[in-house]
């Protein structure tokens, strides 16, 4: 079974997880990636990657709480199986990362150190620096390295992914890849064929997302008939810099590591920061989530941000939207120290020193909890099989999908500090199923060469087309920048019907404006011209999952806000009224679960247009409940759904086994 | 890689006051295909507050004309992260090797005249325009075995305790993005380019690639990596291999100690540190060697 | 590029550099600050005769010079200078676009090498025995600070012999700081700092040494013999104040 190949395409930390544990069991790879797998875009993630450890463990944290604040945080909307399985190899994934020389931070006593992150009471999140990210991503790159000069793998970097290759019976064969120096087509015929393409931010123009991260990949294999599952939910970071070219990060470890957000009270007050006395500050995150405070979970600090700035006009400056994230209390010793990567960055790019001034900053499109469906099998105990062939496949045969482009652990709104967890989770995990995978499809080979032979002309007649284009009219670098403006505009912070109905038609004609673009190099030679304007024409399919899938969720849901289905806190001061206006607020929520509880999982239909339909999600081991981070009347709505869930249990008459676990 | 128009209406932050109306020159090298003709062309881009060379980019490849209105293809250029983190921009700016996306135009400017000039590295062949290929630095890596040689990534238990000292000695080395940008600057590092011969094998020409990269100097990166991971605990469990590339063909001993490395490094990597480190491994190993065999 | 097998010399180039790296200090570099010390020893206000006792002692070592001569001093500098040449052709100086300290001085350490093996050829030529096949050779053991000077006599050959010796020296003196580097007996850029000084006050010192040298001989009265009288002149014309 080992003479099949495994084809990686990406090689950030997912990508190259996959590789490095294939390799080793004895797997020879390919591994395709659009720029050197060391520039992968996971270097830029900052704060930490997190799990339980020794300490928090003490304080009462567990493998389970960690899935329990992951699906809180994702508003319940992931499959729990994947989400309690990723928790439970936290510990060794970090452990193994050590092992791999990651330059984690250290206690006095030479142990890992922890910080917290958001949407969580526990210093669960190890770091190394201000560049975590980039430090585990260097680990696996070194080790797949290895595996390189051993021969187990084989790169191809600047390569771009194109299509899958299917045969009759619908089961993924390999796949077409491009290069990009030569602009040769190549087959890949593979035993599996695993996508770790990363995030779609390209999509919505400016994000914090790298270059590569147009999504294209993704968008290829959803148009040759993968589901996208859960489009609509995008995470918009709380915390940018604001640029020209592109909304640089600002870790939220600047928050967990004391940060403070405020705005003047007087809008747009002329003072320096530093002038403006404590009273006149307000500190508006800490004030509405006393028991957070500036560490609440991500969608809800940007909602704020976003609502102080535009809705109470408090923004900082006058003609930018913006707040102030002040690290200048704290001693600048620590600051070098804990967050010096992140703080060079800022001042490096906006020529401001954030140890002295505070810093200016205004969410940004950062992560994309949405993505390919995979599929996964259930373990007796709620995990995962190890190793089932079913495990992060697609709804194609034979491929599969790991890291951020698939849409199994955030749900509705990712938790900080999980995503190098699940990148790196989702690729060790997926390798004894590629494993499992290789071989186990009959073939005749003939068949199979024509299938590559024929995959290779329609992708060199795609290409032929577009160099022959000249004559449009359309100039593709302008079209991006609308679909852009138009996706941040309507499919960010705040969506509304109104909004999406118009927004989705005129991606519709943006799409179809795009065949009319001309490119303005018909060379056939490392022409990022054509392969920009190929990746722009995948964009839009993914675009208008995005809006549609948006458009039809009425409600609210993680990163999913729409004001017209906002559930309002309580508003009755007395007891009476309020233990009822809880029981109504209970009432909505769970008709609103029943309704709405549900993956939305897109299939391409004709012209790019997505078929929207919803599948059931496995909330068997903890029960939605809820999420009131600083609704008015939390207390008592909290009691009455405790009342409520205990009632459940009763009735059920089963034993609360996945609370009783956490114990 | 990607390249891609800025946006400058942006919904959500809403730059506003760049002064309009001004216009910047670029000079740019370019180079249709490896080993080819270089020529000089010029273009000019609306001026932005806050603009970068990446921005000058950008705007060059939407607009395809060059200054004298001419339609051309647009330059091509490598980037990736644009925070200066994934070590793709490398490029001569204003004649310095430099990332593209952390070089401000306003500075530019005010150090050097009314016209940003743009080159590809000239330590490496030229692929089109302003990318290169650098696959010589990441040989360099694998010569010096710059890896924690573990046995194999399932669960074995935590990695070595390490004191915060070594951990903030470690940490600043392992910044390092592979730009390039000190064996650009290195006097010592110059280029090597590998043709592919008429009815050459890949495999024989890969093998003579690699053979070529190997005999010439390996460079600041890689001699900094080595010492990263002999300062491992584990890592150190094959130093002696690591010590046997550094002072093979093209190793430590090719350093002149011009110290441009550290002067231009962008992430501030004491990569100067590392090199006499090397050095002084390298005697101590040369040394017990000469007299344990 | 390299061919099927390296060379002798790419296959030793670790050992060779090294070698090439201590030649320079001992015992080439040794051979330079006795050789600026004696000569300088001119300056002794006695009309040259420490400077004379020194040579006596020197070459009291009768028949045993020539071999001790070529074995401490000419194959060191020849095997120094040629792998020299060797890292020279093989650099690509470039302090017009990277004009640090550190690099104006990689330059340089290069440039004074070379200017410094032609000054050393010529210097050969002129004084020592070798070059007397060649017209040269003009040092007189018997007679060495009056030999001395009668060629120092001529203004321009003391100004190439001044270009000379300040290229030895700078050459020596940063050659210095940059072996502690290349041996790792300096690492931190602390450290590189404070060997920095170091080797910038033995530079100064060898300087001043043998310009002092220079001067003297020039002030030597012409007709002083090597056994005879103080020249008064000679602590009039002490050496120019420390470059």
């Amino acid at each position: 079974m080992a003479h099949e190949r495994v084809l990686v395409v990406g090689g950030g930390l997912a990508g190259l997880a996959a590789t490095m544990r294939l390799a080793e069991l004895g797997i020879d790879v390919d591994l395709v990636s659009l720029v050197p797998v060391k520039r992968s875009h996971s270097v830029c993630a900052q704060g930490g990657i997190n799990s339980v450890n020794a300490l928090t463990r003490q304080q009462g944290d567990s493998e389970w709480k960690h899935f329990d604040d992951t699906v809180y945080g994702g508003d319940f909307l992931q499959h729990q199986p994947p989400v309690k399985e990723m928790a439970d190899w936290g510990p060794k994934i970090i452990d193994l990362m050590d092992r791999l020389g990651v330059p984690f931070n250290r206690t006095s006593e030479g142990f890992r150190d922890q910080r917290r992150f958001g949407g969580t009471l526990y210093k669960r999140t190890a770091f190394a620096g201000a560049t975590t990210g980039q430090q585990l991503l260097y680990a696996l790159d070194e080790q797949v390295r290895r595996w390189e000069v051993e021969g187990k793998v084989r790169k191809w970097e600047f390569w771009d992914f194109l299509a899958p290759v299917l045969d009759e019976t619908g089961r993924c064969r390999g796949a077409v890849c491009q290069d990009l120096v030569t602009m040769e087509f190549r087959s890949f015929p593979a035993g599996a064929v695993v996508l770790a393409t990363g995030g779609n931010g390209l999509i919505y123009g400016r994000s914090t997302m790298s270059m590569v991260c147009t999504g294209s990949a993704v968008s290829r294999a959803y148009q040759a008939g993968a589901w996208y599952g859960n489009g609509e939910f995008i995470q918009v970071h709380p915390t940018a810099i604001p640029g020209a070219d592109k909304l640089r990060l600002m870790s939220e470890s600047a928050r967990g590591e004391g940060g403070r957000v405020w705005v003047p009270r007087k809008p747009q007050d002329p003072r320096d920061p530093r002038s403006i006395p404590e009273s006149e500050r307000s500190y508006f995150l800490e004030e509405r989530y006393p028991k957070y405070g500036n560490l609440v979970p991500r969608d809800i600090a940007t909602r704020e941000i976003f609502d102080i700035c535009t809705t109470e006009g408090l923004s900082v400056e006058q003609d930018r939207l913006c707040v102030y994230l002040d690290l200048t209390h704290i001693p600048r010793e620590t600051l070098d120290r804990k967050l010096g990567g992140i703080l060079e960055i800022y001042e490096k790019f906006q020529g401001v020193d954030p140890r002295v001034t505070p810093m200016k900053i205004f969410p940004a499109v950062h992560y994309s909890m949405g993505g390919l469906w995979v599929d996964y099998e259930r373990s007796a105990t709620g995990g995962l099989v190890e190793g089932s062939f079913r495990n992060q496949q697609t709804s194609i045969p034979g491929l599969y999908a790991i890291g951020e482009c698939d849409y199994q652990y955030h749900g509705a709104n990712r938790l900080g500090a999980n995503s190098l967890l699940s990148c790196i989770f989702s690729g060790l995990f997926v390798a004894p199923t590629l494993a499992n995978a290789c071989g186990s499809g009959s073939r005749a080979a003939g068949d199979e060469s024509r299938l590559f032979d024929q995959e290779v002309r329609r992708q060199e007649e795609r290409h032929r087309s577009l160099l022959a284009r000249t004559a449009g009219v359309e100039n593709p670098y302008g079209l991006h920048q609308e679909l852009g403006t138009l996706m941040t505009r309507v499919a960010t912070v705040v969506r509304r019907n109104d909004q999406l109905v118009p927004a989705y038609d005129e991606v519709c004609r943006m799409a179809e404006r795009w065949t009319r673009c001309a490119v303005s190099d018909t060379g056939n030679w490392t022409n990022q011209n054509v392969v920009f304007t190929k990746a722009l024409g995948d964009m839009f399919p993914i675009a208008k999952l995005i809006l549609k899938g948006a458009l039809l969720r009425d409600e609210c849901r993680g990163a999913h806000f729409k004001p017209a289905f906002a559930m309002p806190g309580l508003k009755a001061t007395d007891p009476v009224g309020r233990r009822q206006e809880a029981e109504q607020w209970c009432d909505t929520f769970e008709a609103n679960t029943r309704r709405w509880l549900k993956s939305t999982i897109a299939t391409c239909g004709p012209g790019g247009d997505p078929e929207i339909s919803y599948q059931d999600v496995d909330t068997s081991l903890i029960p939605p409940r809820p999420r009131l981070y600083g609704l008015v009347g939390a207390d008592a709505i909290e009691e009455v759904w405790k009342e409520r869930s205990a009632r459940a249990t009763d009735h059920a008459g089963r034993a609360a086994q996945p609370a009783g676990a956490g114990a | 890689m990607m390249i891609r128009a800025t946006d400058d209406a942006h919904a959500m932050t809403d730059a506003a006051g760049a002064q309009r109306g001004e216009l910047v020159r670029v000079r740019i090298l370019r180079q249709d295909v490896p080993s080819g003709e270089s020529y000089w062309e010029r273009f000019e881009v609306p001026y932005e507050r806050n603009m970068n060379v990446i921005s000058i980019l950008q705007k060059i490849a939407a607009q395809a004309r060059s200054q004298d209105g001419r339609k051309v293809a647009p330059v091509a250029w490598d980037c990736n992260c644009l925070e200066e983190v994934c070590g793709s921009c490398t490029m001569l700016i204003n004649g310095r090797t430099r990332m593209a996306c952390s070089a401000l135009v306003d500075r530019l400017l005010a150090e050097d005249g009314d016209e940003i000039e743009l080159r590809p590295m000239s330590k490496f062949p030229v692929v089109r325009d302003l990318v290169v290929d650098r696959r010589r630095l990441f040989r360099g890596l694998e010569k010096v075995e710059a890896w924690v040689p573990v046995e194999g990534s399932y669960d074995l238990g935590p990695g070595p305790r390490i004191s915060p000292d070594e951990q903030e000695d470690a940490y600043p080395l392992s910044t390092c993005m592979s730009c390039g940008c000190c064996l650009e600057a290195c006097p010592q590092y110059t280029k090597v380019e590998v043709v592919r011969r008429e009815g050459e094998s890949e495999k024989d020409f890969e093998a003579r690639r690699k053979a070529a990269y190997d005999a010439a100097f390996v460079g600041a990166h890689a001699v900094s990596q080595a010492m990263l991971f002999n300062a491992h605990p584990t890592g150190r469990m094959i130093a002696d291999e690591r010590m046997k590339a550094l002072t093979r063909q093209g190793g430590i001993q090719m350093c002149g100690n011009a110290q441009n490395c550290v002067a231009v490094c962008p992430k501030g990597i004491p990569l100067t540190r590392s090199i006499a480190r090397a050095g002084r491994a390298a005697t101590v190993w040369a040394i017990k060697r000469l007299f344990d065999r | 590029m390299s061919g099927e097998s390296p060379s002798f010399l790419e296959r030793h180039q670790f050992l060779i550099y090294r070698l090439f790296s201590l030649a320079g200090f001992v015992p080439v570099g040794a051979f330079l600050i006795v050789h600026l010390l004696t000569n300088a020893s001119i300056l002794a206000g006695d009309g040259g005769r420490t400077f004379q006792s020194r040579v006596d002692m020197i070459h009291s070592l009768g028949p045993l010079l020539v071999p001790v001569e070529w074995a401490f001093i000419f194959l060191p500098m020849i095997f120094h200078a040629v792998v020299g040449f060797v890292i020279i052709a093989n650099g690509l100086p470039n302090v017009g676009s990277y004009p640090y300290v550190s690099n104006l001085r990689y330059t340089l350490q290069r440039a004074t090498g070379m200017i410094a093996f032609a000054f050393i050829i010529w210097h050969i030529w002129q004084l020592h025995a070798l070059g007397k096949p060649f017209g040269g050779g003009r040092f007189d053991a018997h007679e060495a600070a009056s030999s001395t000077a009668a060629v120092l006599g001529s203004t321009a050959v003391s100004i190439l012999y001044c270009i000379g010796i300040l290229s030895a020296v700078f050459h020596f003196a940063n050659g210095l700081w940059t072996l502690g580097i290349t041996w790792g007996l300096w690492t931190s850029p602390a450290a590189m700092r404070r060997a920095n000084v170091v080797s910038i006050a033995v530079g100064v010192v060898l300087a001043a040494a043998g310009l002092g040298a220079v001067a003297g001989f020039r002030s030597l009265p012409a007709d002083s013999a090597s056994h005879g009288h103080a020249a008064s002149a000679v602590h009039e014309t002490l050496p120019p104040s420390s470059p």
